[in-house]
């Protein structure tokens, strides 16, 4: 009896032993389960700087797909003015710190107005508006996230010359048009872009603005697309580098809230009235 | 909402949050109503008294039958979707149902942890691709129909599967506009031995009721027919018309209001049939084409007062956005609308929502 007895009770303590030696196993598995989770969303994390979080996860869902498609797009092109003496003129770790801070500001300004970055040139900047799906505001997006980044520059400017640094100045292209969005580049580098003459435009026309002495110029086309709370200034057709017929240009000065220009409405609590 | 990798509630827990717009006020009688007609009442039904359509819609919709679905299949596309808008409260709220429903926290994790693919069958996992398509308004879900009709699911059980999806947009949007308080319900959803309740939980709370006959064709008139008729032969169809009417009645916001919001939600995500019908019933109600035109093209125009103008700008933002930043949008406009009307507004902001999604989904005449 006593001899069963210790059978069963060693045949419990193994069973204890594999239970809490399977349990550890788990945990462990599952632990690394976790920072191997960790790192995916890491990844992605990362991954996400460089690319729309939208596609990220469309490459996530389906694969990169090499098919582009043709959409309207408003591409916004923005350039920093004087960064070569800039760059010439300061140490590079805080010419790269006063960069890395205009950049924040500046992409922050155009995701608040449903545009993404698409690409860093040098200090210059292309954002899209309307690439990633059909936008129909997207004219109005852009000029609006123009006159944030203005804005933004602005403060910065003032905590600029509050540090001694020197202040940065932008000059603003802006064009709609057709063009193909895709993910576009070899199999080391892929980038979600827009490929067509619509991009060339709106870099020339920002190449213009140090020109015109303005730091926001839209195309009549974008310009076509806006409604009266835009403050424009027309400054007539130019010959763009590269681009056949000349282009009809426009200073965006200023946008008025629509609050400044509509009628009050208590609103009616229990009136249906139209 | 889109707000880059995400996986369940580790995820969902990081997201920003802002405080509640509203205070809440318990309405005994709307409480009565609500438990008499669904058997339980929502804990958020206290932040939408002021607006009884809004918190009945919310209880309605939620709790509609879907007779050709399995329950823990609903259960899964409510998750799926909460976690695509990122809603915290819907997410915590229904990981704890799903918890009273029988599913062990074990499973819920495992789900979680497999971006919800861990040992589903290809017609569950098709179903969840189907409710995410639904949320974000993906493109392939024109030839989603096809698809879930060919691994077998009925027509009925694909159009309850898409009015699952769209309820829960509703509910998200209502949840999150607002920012409903949300360290409770996570507390409860992360409480241990909910599983232990489940059998008797499962047999007292949560047995859908409400009438699932087919909606005869004559009562599927009123806005949105078209929508109420496609969804006629499903319990959700009946649920539809009277949420719809009641929205279109309410006396808390202009109607030509609420209708805006409905014509530029439906621009937003590309429904040519919503738009339509939300320009038809401006019409009715008298508003120049002009406006409604201006409206449309600018998110402006100068026939608008300052409210209707505000108001067209944030029901364009509630199709796609992070929550914080859609809560403070809500919060600036309280100062002009009132409580009750901003209360409204993300009532009618959320159900334009839902519905422009289901138009799709149910797609143009042939």
């Amino acid at each position: 009896m006593s001899a069963l007895a210790a059978t069963v009770a060693l045949i419990a303590a193994i069973l204890a032993v594999a239970l809490v030696r399977a349990r550890r196993r788990e945990r462990g598995l599952r632990e690394r389960l976790g920072r191997a989770i960790e790192e995916l969303e890491r990844l992605e994390r990362s991954f996400a700087r460089f690319a729309p979080e939208e596609i990220v996860e469309r490459v996530i869902a389906a694969g990169a797909s090499p098919s582009g498609e043709r959409r309207e797009v408003t591409a916004l092109f923005a350039d920093l003015v004087a960064s070569t003496s800039l760059a010439d003129s300061l140490p590079p770790t805080v010419l790269v710190e006063i960069l890395n801070g205009y950049f924040e500001r500046m992409s922050a300004a155009i995701t608040a107005h449903h545009g993404h970055l698409s690409t860093l040139i040098g200090d210059g900047i292309l954002a899209l508006f309307g690439a990633l799906g059909e936008n129909p505001w997207q004219s109005h997006d852009a000029c609006r996230a123009a006159l944030a980044m203005r804005a933004a520059l602005e403060d910065y400017n003032r905590e600029l010359r509050a540090k001694g640094l020197p202040s940065l100045g932008l000059g603003i292209g802006v064009h709609r048009g057709s063009g193909v969005a895709g993910l576009v580049g070899s199999r080391d580098l892929v980038q979600f872009t827009v490929v067509g003459t619509t991009v060339s435009i709106a870099a020339r026309v920002q190449q213009q603005t140090r020109e015109s002495g303005v730091d926001l110029l839209v195309t009549k086309t974008v310009a076509h697309e806006l409604d009266e709370r835009f403050v424009l200034e027309p400054r007539g057709p130019a010959a763009l580098r590269g681009i056949r017929e000349p282009i009809e240009l426009f200073a965006l000065v200023g946008f008025a809230e629509a609050s400044a220009t509509a009628p009050d409405r208590a609103v009616p609590q229990g009136d249906r009235a139209t | 909402m889109w707000g880059g990798p995400r996986s369940g509630r580790a995820f969902l827990e990081n997201v920003e949050w802002e405080s509640c717009l509203v205070q809440p006020h318990r309405d005994a009688a709307l409480e009565r109503d609500v438990r008499q007609e669904f058997g339980v009442v929502p804990p958020a039904l206290a932040y939408l008294s002021s607006v009884p359509w809004v918190a009945r819609s919310l209880a309605a919709l939620q709790l509609v039958p879907s007779p050709h679905l399995h329950e823990d299949v609903c259960d899964l596309v409510r998750l799926v979707v909460a976690e695509d808008n990122s809603c915290r409260y819907c997410y915590a709220a229904q990981r704890t149902i799903m918890r009273l429903h029988g599913f062990s926290t074990r499973r819920i994790r495992e789900l979680e942890e497999s971006r919800f693919a861990a040992r589903l069958d290809p017609r569950e996992a098709l179903a969840l691709e189907f409710a995410r398509h639904v949320s974000r308004i993906d493109a392939r879900l024109a030839d989603d129909r096809a698809r879930l009709a060919a691994v077998g699911w009925s027509e009925e059980a694909i159009a309850e599967l898409a009015c699952v999806a769209a309820a829960n947009v509703f509910a998200n949007r209502v949840a999150t506009l607002q920012a409903l308080p949300i360290a409770s319900v996570e507390r409860a959803a992360r409480l241990p031995g909910l599983g232990l309740v489940a059998p008797l939980a499962r047999r007292l709370l949560f047995g859908a009721r409400g009438e699932t006959a087919p909606l005869e064709r004559g009562r599927c008139a009123g806005p949105w027919s078209f929508l109420v008729e496609a969804l006629a032969r499903v319990p959700a169809g009946r649920v539809l018309r009277r949420v719809l009417d009641d929205a279109c009645d309410s006396p808390v916001l202009p109607r030509r209001s609420k209708l805006l919001v409905f014509a530029v939600v439906a621009r937003t995500v590309r429904c040519g049939r919503s738009e339509r019908e939300a320009i038809r019933l401006l019409m009715d109600e008298g508003v120049e084409p002009e406006t409604i035109g201006e409206a449309l093209r600018h998110l402006h125009s100068s026939h608008l007062d300052r409210a209707d103008a505000a108001i067209v700008g944030f029901a364009r933002e509630t199709v796609r956005y992070r929550p914080a930043e859609i809560q403070r949008s809500a919060r600036r406009l309280e100062p002009l609308l009132g409580q009750e009307a901003i209360l409204e507004l993300i009532g009618v902001a959320a159900l334009a929502n839902a519905v422009s999604r289901l138009a799709i989904v149910v797609g143009e005449p042939a």
